[in-house]
This record gives C-alpha cells, structure tokens and sequence, in this order.
C-alpha cells in the first residue's frame, strides 16, 4: 500500500503501508495470544478425550481385519473432521464486526484468511499429536512401518493432519458464510452428516448418490487410511464369525434321487466338477477280504444262516401234484389210471402219514455251503490277488444314470437333518475358515484402498486442494460477495 | 383489498407476487419476499412432481432408475419450504390483521380459506387498511431538490447524489442530495432522528461504502484513491469492536503495525502507542485485557485505536453512548481537542445538548415522507437554532421527526427549505 506525500524539501515521498505478506504476521501474533487468553486451547484436551473413546472402542480389531481396519479408518476419519470442523467454525462470523473494522483501516482479507490458515494448521497439527498419541496409548496397535516413513503412526498421522485441516477450512469456508455464530452452528449439523453419510465407506450408497461422495473429505480421508492401514490384505471375518455362531443351528431338507443325478451332470458347474472329480473306492487283495470277513460279525451270523432246508416225501408229492411243470407227467396213464389219481390215493391212504415225513434231502448253512465249496480256503490260497478298481464319483453317477432301472427310483425322496457344526467338522473347520476369510477377502477387495505410494499422495492431494479451495472460496466471499453488507 | 391499500389490483393475478405485494399490504414486506420465494418454489416442486410431468419424463427417458430417488428427494425439500412458508404466511396475516384492526379469529378464515376474508375486506368499505403502500416515485418528485457545492480546495466536500440498495429487486434511495463543505478543524454534530442514515452516510463519506458521490478530502477524490487514502480517515464505531482477550497495549501495537507507514522504525511507532495511551489515560491500563475494561474505557481504547494513525478525518458514532455525563464531556473535550489541531471531526450523539458547546457546525439528517435520508441543515449551530426555530439540538430533532414516533413531522418543510437557502 503506497501513497504520495510530499516531505520538508517539497518532493514527493512514498508512504508504504503494510502489505498482505506483513499483516499475516500481525493476525497471527494475535491468533496465538487468543490460543491462551481466548481458550482455544481447550481444543487439545477435548481431541485427546474424543480419540480416547474412539481408541477404546477400536483398538481390538484396527490393523487386524478388514472390518476392524475399516471402522477404525472411519473413526479417525470423523475423530479429525470433527475437530477440524469445530475449530474454526466460529471464528470469523463472531467477529464479523471486528472485520469489518479492521478492513475499513486497511486490513487485508487475504491476510487476515491466511493468518487464520495458518494458525489453524498448527492447531490441527498439535490435536493430530495429541490424537495419534492418544489411540496409541488406549490400545491401538500400529503396524511398524509405513510407506513413506519407518513408522506408520506417521503416515498415518499425516493422513489425519491432512483430513482435520481440509474440515477445519471447510468450517471457516462456513464461518465466513454464515452472518452470525447461531446460523453457523445451525449449518454445521448438516455439513458434518453429508460429510459422513457420502463418506462412500460405512454405509452402502444407491448409485445416484454415489457422485456426492467424490466431493466429502471423509471420502478421501477413509480411502487413504484404509489404503495405509492396508485393508485389502486383511481377512474378512464377518462371513465365519457369523457361521461360527450359527454352529448349533439345524439344517437340512428333502430332495429325490433324480435331483440329486441332474446336479452331478452338471460338468460345467466348477463345484460339481470338483465332486465328480473325487475318488472312490480303490484297490484291495483277497487277503484283505479274507481278514475283514474274519473280523466281521455279520459275517459270522452270515454263516450260521441256513440255505437249504430239509425236503420230505409229503413236499415232493405237493410238489408234484401242484406243480404247472409236472402237469404232463401227472397225465400219463397207467393202465386206467393216471398218474396223479395213483399219488393222490396214494397219500390218502392210512398210516402214509409217517411215510410222507420222511425226509429225502439234508439241512445246510452258508458256512457248511461255504465249507464244501472251500471258499475260505481259497481266499488264503490267493490272498495277494488284487480286486477292485478306482473310480470317480462322475463315472459312479454317470453309470447310474445310464442305468434304465434307475427311472423307478428317481422320484425316491432322502431327507437330510443336521446341525451347521456337524457340516463344519465334516468339511474340516480349518479350512472352511480359510476358505470362506480368503474368498470374502477376494470379494471385498477394493481398488481404491490399494496400498500403494501413489494412491496415498493422490489422496492426499486431493485432500490438500479441498483445503485450498475453501481457503480461496472463504477469501472471495469476505472480499467480493460480502463486500457492501460487511 | 390492493386497491385500499394503494397496490395494482393486477398484482393479484399473478402468482407468489400476489402474497409478496399482500404482505406489503400488510406492512410485513421482509416477510412477503420470503413467502413469495417459498410458495415459488413450492408450486415449481409441484410442477415437477405431478403425474403428467412424470408420465412425460418416463417418457422421455431411458434410463430412470434414480427417478423416484429424486422425486422423494424433491417430496422433503418441498415440505421443508412448505413450512417455512406456511410461518411466513402466518406473520403476513397477523399484520394484515393488525393493519385492518380487525378480530384475530379472521385468521382461522385466512389460514382455511383465504379468498373469503380477502374477498369481503375488499368489496366491504367497513374495513379500512390504516396503512398504505406509498408510490415511492411520486413520494420521491414531492420532496426533489438539486445543487451541489464547489471544492473550496480545503476540508471535506461531500456532493452525494444518492445512496441506494437493492433488495428484492427492488431499488431503495437510502441517501439523497447531500452537499456540503466542511473546513478542517471543525468539530461537527451529526444529527437526525433513528432511521434518517447517520451511519449509511457516514459510511459513505468514509468510502467503505461506496455511494453515488464526490468525496473531496482536501481537493483529493476519496472513491478514487480509497486505497491511498483510508489510513487518513479514523471511523469509531458505535460498538466497541475490539478483540475482548486481547490486552490494552498488544490491541494499540496491532492497530499501530496495522495504520502507521511501514517504513516508521519500530521505536517511534511504540512511542506512538505510548502517546496515545497518555492522550486518553490509558496508560494505566496497558496490560488489562479489553474484556475487563469498563465501558468508558472501551470507549477510549476504541478511540486511541483510529487516532493512533493521526487521521485527518475523524469520525465517531455514538462515542458517548452508555456514559455519564462527566465522562461523555471529557470524552467530548478530548475530541475537541483534536479538531483544534486542524482536523475535521464529525460525531454522532443521540445527547448532543451537554456538549453542544464543543461543536462549530451541526448537520442535520432527516427521513422525509418517501422515507430516504435527506440534509435538512448544515451550518453552525447558532444558524441551525435560527433555521429551524428551536433552542436546543433535541427540539430540532423533534421537529423532523415523524409523528408516529412522536414529533412534529416537519421533515420534508425543512428538506424543502434548506435546499431553498443552499443553492437558491
């Protein structure tokens, strides 16, 4: 700022006013002596409270899972807008009358903005300390090293400075709105749920609403914590855990035989394809045969079974009078009578009865059958000879499908009922876990949380230009859109 | 009831103007804008949420699975804004009612069904408005006047055409034909009853807010070289508008860096504070935070702020309001004071009578009947009591003062007059 004067000697002079570099210096003097007389200290303790209780509640599961990373992600996330929100949201509109005095005597707006920007990046400075020390010492376990320094704390810590002091120029953006401290309260609700409903993360977003996310801290915040915090390459327990408490519920249903075949005719089903895949039975010696029919007690009760029972006269005349087969021989004639006329008086006649009991034929067991046929003997004669063969469960079915008997039973119905405990421990609990954690992991993969360098410079980026641009829209409203009412 | 009340009965077909120019009726036009903008937007969310307007949108798109999202969507907003229009609608009715000084049941009928009561106000002559719409273009032809001053190359030169904002598209004169020449070392009371645009013209003769004027300070354009020349104005405003945590010395080193030339060393501009301080007793007080000050010496510090740059042109408002006697007096000497070292101080009091003594000049301010701040008088104060016939400075404000708050309502007489006696 410069004007003419003229001095003692008659010429002109130029009178220099401070510019917008030097009142910098002077609103920031005064922002610090407000820090200690103006209670904005009070910021610092109240950061270390509210990381306190977010500390407490995600300190188990941050770092460990997926969901635990997320939510702990999330936390910090609204940890550092809340605080950065709640710093400056006052500022300018409780002294709107002081600005506009201030201005009047060749105050810069620019300056007076960017004292404020600074002062307020120390201050979400010292409360991102006071936060990142804070959760530590509830319990937070960071992982030891980060990307771009040897502790992740850091890293992390930068993410939050940056998340805090982009919401604390959007309040002042606010502040700067607002005519008075009331409306500015009353806007602030409202600025905080967007923030946190669009944060793209903790809550599912209908595609239409998807854009409102690109333009929330909380978006950038929570993508860039959660790329830190390396979110992809944790587990997702929620799919087991969820299992695991479902262990002693029932399970079970009816389906028929045919359902059962068309399922395993599913070739190009990779599940079905892996079942037909599995092998059944294998080869075994007659040896082995031998020495299971030893041990075996239905063998036993096998043997002792009888086959043939013992045969009388009285059975081979019903035989032969009853009998369709024997019909031609009953006919034959001798002399005037046939032949069934001669058995028939024959077994009327009295005192035959005792002779029609007479037995023809001896009673035998499977043993005694097995005995004379010398089957056991066999089997120790040849019990190196190998029996059997392999088979998958595909050709198994195959065949039974094939099978034209197999349409009868195909309506057949079998019921199954039992608990999901029992399925676990049949499948392998170990590696239903693993499987079920890595295939959720796969499914909730997300490319923007991706650890890597560049995704975290460009979300910090991001974040640094939001902060930027607030900064620039706060400096025009005061200086432009303000200007005849200031 | 447009007609009665001096509106263009046309108004009342259109509409949302129709509830603006019914609340201006009502003498609640703040209210009638808000009303207006609600129901304009209510109508327009109904438009886009009929059934026709859907039928064609579906239509007409063919993609529109986020279309109910945003029907819903624009379902809140639309009762959102209902709200706020049924409570402004309210507080048009409650000052129809209290302009027609009729019963409060009438709103029951007003909230229900509008036309009846609007119907039977208009056509009966039993109900009279006890308020008009004014035309503010024939208001502004009764009391016109012209002229302006010439530069006498020394002071201040104020010629202000007009002074004017635009709300709801609609243009406000708040200041007219002001013209007037103040020496430097005059101590000059500014008056005028409340409302008559002390402050807007102040503000105006300051160049924080620009009016459509010449401001000459010393034959240098004050609009045009505001930047040069703002350091060489000191405005006192009416609150003390300081920082409260802040302490007594560290707000006057502020208000030094922020007034003084840069290129003045460090040591003479602490001894300026220093001085200062002396000037108006603040010495004692240097480390005390502002907050813990008495009004008195809030006041001073609020003072010693602007005077710190030793302006030329020096204005207060209201400096003495919420002190005693003895300290307005001494504040007032203190002010004199300056003036006597050759600067132009121009000062608001609403006690002009205790000090009157102090002042070389008086102008006087004064809302004629289109309600736009008008010069009424400039001149010292022995001419001010002969001009307007009064004895003391709060007679005079009396006499051009309205009826309605209690005075004679003699304002456009002396607008007249003056201008008369001014330019001939």
């Amino acid at each position: 700022m410069a004007e003419m004067k003229a001095n003692a000697a008659g010429r002109s002079v130029r009178i220099r006013h401070r510019g917008r570099g030097s009142q910098v210096w002077i609103y920031l003097g005064k922002l610090l002596r407000m820090f200690v007389y103006q209670n904005d200290w009070k910021v610092l303790p109240m950061s270390a409270l509210v990381a306190g209780l977010v500390g407490l509640v995600v300190r188990r599961r941050f770092f460990i899972n997926m969901e635990g990373t997320l939510m702990g992600a999330f936390a910090l996330t609204c940890v550092a807008i809340w605080n950065g929100c709640f710093n400056s949201i006052q500022v300018i509109c409780r002294e709107r009358g002081i600005i506009k005095r201030e201005h009047r005597s060749g105050m810069h707006i620019s300056s007076y903005v960017f004292a404020h920007m600074a002062y307020q990046a120390l201050l979400c400075l010292m409360q991102t300390g006071v936060t990142m020390y804070v959760t530590r010492l509830t319990g937070v376990q960071y992982p030891a090293e980060g990307l771009f320094t040897s502790w992740l704390i850091v890293d992390i810590g930068i993410s939050v400075f940056l998340i805090s002091f982009a919401a604390d120029m959007l309040s002042l953006l606010v502040s700067a709105l607002a005519r008075t401290t009331t409306t500015a309260m009353t806007i602030m609700p409202f600025v905080l749920i967007f923030q946190l409903v669009f944060s793209g993360g903790m809550l599912t977003l209908p595609a239409w609403s998807e854009i409102f996310s690109h333009f929330t801290i909380s978006n950038y915040g929570l993508k860039v914590i959660c790329s830190q915090a390396d979110y992809n390459n944790r587990p997702l327990v929620t799919a087991w855990n969820t299992l695991e408490r479902m262990r002693d519920q029932e399970v079970g249903g009816s389906f028929t035989l045919g359902q059962v075949l068309d399922l395993l005719q599913q070739t190009d089903n990779p599940a079905v394809a892996e079942i037909r895949a599995k092998q059944l039975g294998r080869v075994f010696t007659l040896g082995e045969v031998k020495e299971k029919l030893d041990g075996s007690e239905s063998y036993a009760r096998l043997k002792q079974k009888k086959v043939a029972r013992r045969l009388t006269l009285g059975d081979l005349s019903r035989l032969f009078l009853n009998a369709e087969g024997t019909k031609q021989l009953r006919s034959i004639k001798v002399g005037d009578f046939s032949l069934e006329d001669l058995v028939r008086t024959l077994v009327r006649l009295p005192g035959m009865q005792k002779v029609l009991e007479i037995g023809v034929t001896p009673e035998m067991t499977v043993g005694e059958v097995l005995d004379k046929l010398q089957v056991e003997q066999l089997l120790a004669n040849y019990s190196n000879v190998e029996l059997g063969g392999v088979t998958t469960v595909g050709e198994a079915a195959d065949a039974v499908a094939a099978n034209p008997d197999t349409e009868r039973y195909r309506d057949r119905s079998i019921t199954v009922k039992t608990t999901v405990g029992k399925l676990l421990d049949l499948a392998g609990e170990d590696r239903v876990k693993e499987l079920i954690q890595r295939k959720a992991a796969e499914a909730s993969f997300n490319p923007d949380y991706e650890n890597s360098a560049d995704n975290i410079i460009a979300n910090w980026i991001c974040l640094i230009g939001f902060a930027l641009l607030y900064v620039f829209l706060a400096t025009v409203i005061l200086e432009f859109i303000d200007r005849d009412k200031r | 009831m447009f007609k009665k009340s001096g509106v263009d009965p046309r108004w009342a077909l259109v509409p949302c103007a129709r509830s603006y120019m019914l609340a201006r009726c009502a003498e609640r036009e703040p209210e009638g804008r808000v009303t207006s903008v609600a129901e304009f937007f209510v109508v327009i969310i109904r438009v886009l949420t009929s059934t026709e307007v859907m039928a064609y949108v579906l239509h007409a798109l063919k993609d529109y699975s986020g279309l109910s999202t945003l029907m819903l969507f624009l379902d809140v907003v639309g009762v959102a804004v209902s709200i706020v229009y049924v409570v402004y609608w309210f507080r048009v009715i409650t000052g129809l009612i209290e302009v027609y000084g009729v019963r409060r049941r009438w709103m029951v009928l007003w909230i229900f069904a509008e036309y009846v009561p609007a119907l039977i106000w208009g056509w009966s002559d039993k109900y009279q408005p006890a308020w008009k719409v004014e035309d503010i273009r024939e208001a502004l032809s009764r009391v016109a006047t012209s002229g302006s001053v010439a530069d006498t190359g020394d002071g201040l030169t104020v010629n202000l055409k007009e002074r004017t904002v635009t709300e709801f598209f609609q243009k406000k004169i708040l200041l007219r034909d002001i013209h007037m020449n103040i020496p430097m070392g005059h101590m000059v009371l500014l008056l005028g009853g409340s409302g008559a645009g002390k402050t807007t013209f102040l503000n105006a003769v300051n160049g924080y807010e620009k009016a459509d004027a010449q401001v000459l300070l010393n034959s240098r354009n004050l609009y045009k070289q505001y930047k040069k020349m703002q350091y060489e104005i000191g405005f006192v405003p009416q609150q003390e508008l300081m920082r409260g945590k802040d302490s007594v010395k560290a707000t006057l080193m502020d208000a030094a860096r922020l007034r003084m030339p840069f290129d003045v060393p460090a040591s003479e501009r602490k001894q300026r504070v220093e001085d200062v301080m002396e000037i108006f007793g603040l010495k004692p007080l240097e480390g005390t935070l502002v907050d813990k000050l008495s009004g008195g010496q809030k006041k001073r510090v609020s003072i010693a702020m602007e005077f710190i740059s030793n302006p030329s042109l020096f204005i207060l408002d209201e400096p003495d309001s919420g002190l005693d006697g003895v300290m307005a007096r001494e504040l007032m000497n203190q002010l004199r004071k300056i003036a006597d070292t050759g600067k132009i101080v121009i000062v608001i009091t609403h006690t002009p009578d205790r000090v009157i003594d102090l002042f070389d000049d008086v102008i006087v301010l004064a809302k004629d009947s289109a309600r736009t701040g008008r010069l009424a008088f400039y001149g010292s104060i022995e001419k001010a009591r002969a001009f307007f016939g009064k004895q003391s400075m709060e007679e005079i404000v009396k006499g051009i003062n309205s009826v309605a708050e209690g005075g004679e309502g003699r304002a456009d007489e002396f607008i007249a007059r003056y201008a008369e006696v001014q330019h001939g």
